[in-house]
């Protein structure tokens, strides 16, 4: 017991790769950063729709949103990585590929947008309607609206929120190791079949996660606070 | 498209019927587990100021962990370390049950801390004894408030399942990969198997919100977002 608890509390063998380990780490930021925009973009199309006085408008985005809000992360990868391109090259008639980055980016984007449009949405609903009436009084279009008023105010009260969803977001960038992207899971899995040793490997690895994790929060909640304050919110 | 459906999706109903069973008890033990553990490491947090920092501890890493990576480590360390668990089953479901009881934990905390302090001030008036304020007051109120809180752990608990099939538990998502690598014709069994999934979390997520919108009517209530 005592020998196989010193075993994993010695990290030299996780020490010894870390040139190895940090790409995967930094290749998990890279998956993370491509798909929170994408997850952004979509959630702040998707949120305003669901405001939409359209009802046609209203539902498609209140289908999308609760689709990729409860579809798990990994069905959701698998999915676009193995039967999207076929569908694809199906109906463009030419062969497409689909690289397993793509394919990460692509899901976890889709599902954090979903995520990410329902706090878009609680956000702008969160603006008394009598700011956007002023506005329009005021002779100012519905864009100029949106964009000056209700975007400023409705961001920084999603901010906590959003955080949150981005925390899980990057969470979740573990997950694409099982469609081969080189992450840091996946460097890990590697090292462990080359040298046998998973105590400190795994052991490393769910610490580094902890750590990398706690750190940015704590960053991020000082440095938006200071801005939060700023302002009206 | 029907073609393939009936070639690769019927055949299969019973492997993907025996994959769902394991799931659904997988999920079962693994909420029930975390609902025990989160309550306890929220109790000793609030009320066991000595050992305030280790609950902390656990909550923090049980939340900051994804849960492959602690799927992954219980399955690969846990019995080297500890000796158990001896099975990959017990192995996903403690490890479901971590990352769920970090988060139930947290729930039940601001569970409490939401509770105005005059509800226990009232109790020691009338001289109810702490156990009692905790069992009489608290409780009862904490359960209500975040009753869809907790409903919405599970449907979390669900999606967090998928994966256990990558350590060879033989859930539904296992089979239905299993099948894959067999025919090498993903559209139908994946679109199907995202299919039940996808109902799954909808009904429970679904019912959390309900339950949410009916107590905020009956009981005025509106901690749940």
């Amino acid at each position: 017991m005592s020998e196989t608890l010193r075993q994993s509390l010695d990290l030299s063998l996780f020490w010894e790769f870390r040139y190895t380990l940090l790409a995967g780490l930094a290749q998990n930021l890279y998956v993370f950063a491509c798909a929170a925009v994408l997850a952004l973009a979509l959630a702040l199309i998707v949120g305003l729709a669901r405001l939409s006085a359209n009802r046609a408008v209203r539902a498609v985005s209140t289908v999308y949103a609760e689709l990729f809000r409860n579809t798990p992360e990994f069905v959701l990868i698998i999915w676009v990585y193995y039967v999207l391109p076929i569908l694809l090259s199906r109906m463009l008639a030419t062969k497409f590929n689909m690289s397993p980055f793509l394919a990460a980016v692509l899901a976890l984007g889709v599902a954090y947008s979903g995520f990410l449009s329902e706090t878009v949405r609680a956000g702008v609903q969160s603006i008394p309607r009598g700011h956007s009436e002023a506005g329009l009084s005021l002779g100012m279009t519905r864009f100029q609206i949106l964009r000056r008023i209700i975007i400023p105010q409705a961001v920084r009260r999603m901010l906590p929120e959003a955080l949150s969803q981005f925390v899980s977001l990057f969470k979740a960038t573990s997950i694409v190791s099982l469609i081969a992207v080189p992450d840091i899971m996946y460097q890990v899995s590697m090292i462990n079949v080359d040298q046998m040793r998973p105590l400190p490997l795994y052991t490393g690895a769910a610490l580094l996660f902890c750590l990398v994790i706690i750190a940015a929060t704590q960053l991020i909640q000082i440095l938006s606070d200071r801005w939060r304050k700023r302002g009206w919110a | 498209m029907i073609d393939n459906f009936n070639r690769f999706v019927v055949p299969n109903l019973g492997l993907l019927g025996e994959g769902l069973w394991i799931t659904i008890w997988i999920c079962a033990v693994a909420f029930a587990m975390a609902v025990v553990i989160g309550a306890f490491a929220c109790i000793v947090r609030v009320y066991v100021p000595f050992l305030r920092i280790v609950a902390v501890i656990y909550i923090e890493f049980a939340r900051a962990t994804p849960i492959l990576v602690q799927l992954l480590w219980v399955n690969y360390v846990w019995p080297e370390l500890f000796g158990f668990p001896k099975s990959v089953e017990w192995a996903g479901v403690i490890a479901l049950a971590i990352q769920s009881s970090g988060y139930l934990a947290e729930t039940f905390r601001s569970g409490i801390e939401g509770l105005s302090r005059g509800q226990v001030e009232a109790g020691l008036a009338v001289g109810m004894p702490r156990t009692t304020i905790f069992r009489r007051i608290i409780v009862p109120q904490v359960l209500l408030v975040m009753a869809p809180s907790i409903v919405n752990q599970l449907a979390v608990i669900v999606k967090a399942s998928t994966l256990v099939s990558v350590i060879a538990i033989p859930d539904l998502m296992y089979d239905a990969l299993k099948i894959v690598n067999q025919w090498f014709e993903p559209i139908e069994v994946l679109t199907f198997v995202a299919a039940i999934y996808v109902t799954t979390i909808y009904t429970l997520s679904a019912s959390a919100k309900f339950i949410a919108d009916r107590f905020r009517v009956k009981y005025g209530l509106s901690t749940y977002a």
